[in-house]
């Protein structure tokens, strides 16, 4: 009680923000929650009905849908890697003492820059079989033309050639950031005790990025797992033969095509645990780490 | 300082509740129309407001899904916008919804019949749409400079295409292609599907696509695409519009809305019917459909009386006979229709010529559910992964269990 009264100026700037949260985060879930458990839907926007467990049972019984989790997997871990792959390695580059290093920081930064929205849209017209910038520099290098876009394999490689191109950025300032933040007389220390560079990259750059790369490869999973944009737009809604879906692309549609509120908020709950899971994982891993 | 501070806020918040401040009601519109309709629908608005200075109109454009999930959303919550302009199949999920009004309730009959009844799309016994322009269906376009005529039939138009399908540098794709078409929306499969008497769904809204004139129809479709090869693989509408405004292809199968696209690109073209099949004897049949206002149920009184007056100028028969001549859309007013200038456009002509061979596209929410399931089983025929027999059975089969668990 005294504590309550001693922090009531802290709990009354809090105030506001708790009320905004509340309203914008925790209501909206539950009643998300809500509707899951409803069979909701345009036929039943006014009245819907308690079903239970009915969509949850749906979700987990359909065999499409386990292909589709498949999918969303192979992205993301496509994604995730390339994004730190490339990133690790740009600002490894970025890092050393090169002429015009401040040009080609602001230009590896420009994909970030740009909005996924006009990115994505971009590279669905690069993909473009006929047109697109990309068949044209194959024939230009006498290399057969790609259908990008309309076989399911190439249809799903083309957003991932887009989603990489505009993720590494994200990691490469994170790593750069974390690189400039290493001692430089821990590698003096190293090679004076003879360590080649790869030794000092296991043994020094590799830990020390540890702690600042773990939460954001942790991040860049959620969002890549959750990206929407760029796979959607790309495969312009799942095509072709809406065999390019990851989750959220298929949720998106049963919600905002279909109307299925309920199925699409009991699928959003899923999706949420899948991802709540991994975070868990990874905090329990991080903690026996320490 | 305070004191200074009190009767500063006073005079503003008196100042606030003049006379003079009064907001005028406006009319809210939410519209999905194209830019060069856009800038008729802002001139229209604009002289609207300069003849009623009472009226302040508003209108704010949305791609075709947002517009509808946005305006569900908003009208659900007791909102939205007064009027929402877009094609008449938004209708099938706003009157579900019970989120759109009915338009025979609004305005009485005298003034309706001044509209042609074709322009009507009805659902539940009632006309949800208020339509500003009738068609918006399919038409075979072709280039002048590469087509001297129009064959009488389909198949021989589809032969003269394939002899205007040449590969001139030898590289083994054809520099100029016969025919054409967005290959990947099955909205361009339906005028074949006509053409061998077949219909999405019958009057029940239940699907029909498992049937032989389905499965022609998609024969026809890899016939074109794959066997004759008259069009580029992935042909979508981007790529049809391009190569024919380039000059690229003979032949193109597109609406009016591509027409302004092909003058600006300097194109000598023509419109006409797709020729008759030669086999069945029935003409192709794209789906005709209107455009227009419907009206949020939750306006009432005064409020609803504004977006109603806003509404008849919007649709009058001069707003319409201006569109006409800038869009070649045509008009759903019967006074628009017998405009001179207009009955002289053989562009619309045409067109007219066209929506007399189509069918009505039900406006059922369904019809959500049978445009996806044709669309991957279309795509795999085209691809060459499905036969037609088994695209007809998928599309079926999807159609069913997209319809039922729509409806819960």
């Amino acid at each position: 009680m005294a504590g309550a009264r001693r922090y009531r100026t802290a709990y009354l700037f809090l105030a506001p923000a708790v009320l905004v949260m509340l309203a914008v985060v925790l209501y909206p879930f539950i009643y998300n929650v809500a509707i899951s458990f409803s069979n909701m839907s345009l036929y039943h926007l006014r009245d819907p009905q308690f079903i239970g467990l009915a969509h949850y049972k749906t979700i987990f019984l359909e065999t499409e849908i386990w292909g589709i989790f498949g999918k969303t997997i192979l992205w993301t871990a496509i994604n995730v890697v390339s994004h730190l792959t490339l990133g690790i390695g740009l600002a490894l580059l970025l890092n050393q003492e090169v002429r015009g290093r401040a040009w080609f920081r602001a230009l590896l930064i420009l994909p970030w820059a740009m909005p996924q929205y006009i990115t994505a849209l971009t590279w669905k017209g690069m993909f473009n079989y006929e047109y697109g910038a990309v068949n044209l520099l194959l024939k230009a290098v006498h290399l057969p033309a790609v259908p990008w876009l309309s076989n399911e394999t190439w249809a799903f490689i083309a957003p991932i050639i887009a989603n990489v191109w505009l993720g590494f950025p994200f990691m490469m300032v994170v790593a750069l950031g974390a690189l400039q933040s290493i001692p430089k007389e821990m590698y003096e220390a190293a090679q004076l005790d003879g360590a080649n560079w790869w030794y000092q990259f296991r043994r020094i750059t590799l830990p020390m990025l540890k702690p600042v790369l773990g939460p954001a490869a942790v991040l860049g999973t959620i969002w890549t797992f959750n990206n929407l944009n760029v796979i959607w737009l790309v495969t312009n809604q799942g095509e072709p033969a809406d065999k390019t879906h990851i989750l959220v692309t298929y949720v998106y549609k049963a919600a905002f095509h279909y109307y299925r509120y309920g199925y699409a908020a009991a699928f959003s709950i899923v999706i949420f645990l899948i991802l709540l899971s991994f975070v868990v994982y990874y905090m329990r891993i991080q903690k026996e780490e320490v | 300082m305070r004191t200074y501070l009190l009767p500063l806020v006073l005079l503003v918040l008196v100042a606030s509740c003049g006379e003079g401040t009064e907001k005028i009601p406006e009319v809210v519109i939410w519209e999905f129309m194209d830019p060069k309709e856009r800038v008729i629908l802002e001139e229209s608005i604009e002289a609207f407001q300069a003849t009623n200075p009472g009226f302040v109109v508003k209108h704010t454009n949305y791609p075709p899904e947002q517009l509808r999930t946005q305006f569900l959303t908003a009208a659900m919550a007791g909102g939205g916008p007064d009027l929402v302009f877009g094609p008449a199949d938004n209708a099938g999920p706003f009157s579900v919804a019970g989120v759109i009004q009915p338009i025979e309730k609004l305005f009485d009959n005298q003034y309706l019949a001044g509209f042609e009844p074709l322009a009507f799309d009805t659902l539940d016994g009632h006309i949800w749409t208020l339509p500003s322009q009738v068609g918006n269906h399919l038409c075979l376009i072709y280039n002048r400079a590469l087509v001297d005529e129009v064959p009488g039939t389909l198949r021989e138009m589809l032969d003269q295409a394939e002899t205007l399908t040449v590969d001139e540098d030898g590289d083994g794709r054809p520099d100029t292609y016969g025919l054409v078409f967005d290959s990947k929306e099955p909205f361009w499969l339906v005028p074949f599907l006509g053409a061998y008497g077949g219909r999405v769904m019958n009057a029940n809204s239940e699907p029909t696509l498992d049937t032989q004139a389905m499965v022609n129809a998609l024969a026809m479709m890899k016939n074109i695409r794959v066997d004759r090869g008259l069009m580029p693989p992935g042909t979508d509408i981007q790529l049809a519009e391009t190569l024919f405004k380039e000059g690229k292809a003979a032949y193109t199968i597109n609406g009016y809305w591509s027409w302004g696209g092909y003058l600006d690109a300097g194109l000598d073209f023509g419109v006409t019917s797709i020729p008759i099949h030669d086999e069945t004897g029935l003409w192709p049949a794209p789906f005709v459909s209107s455009r227009g206002y419907s009206v949020n149920a939750n306006l009432k009184g005064a409020k609803l009386e504004r977006a109603l007056e806003t509404l008849r100028y919007l649709v009058s028969p001069a707003v319409q006979i201006r569109t006409a001549h800038e869009l070649y859309v045509i008009p759903s007013s019967i006074e628009a229709v017998k405009d001179p200038a207009i009955q002289s456009d053989m562009r619309i002509k045409a067109a007219w010529e066209q929506l007399r061979h189509g069918k009505r596209m039900p406006v059922v929410p369904e019809m959500r559910a049978i445009w996806d399931a044709m669309r991957p089983a279309y795509q795999n025929v085209i691809n060459g992964e499905m036969t037609p027999q088994e695209a007809a059975k998928a599309m079926q089969a999807d159609a069913i269990k997209k319809i039922r668990e729509m409806k819960g």
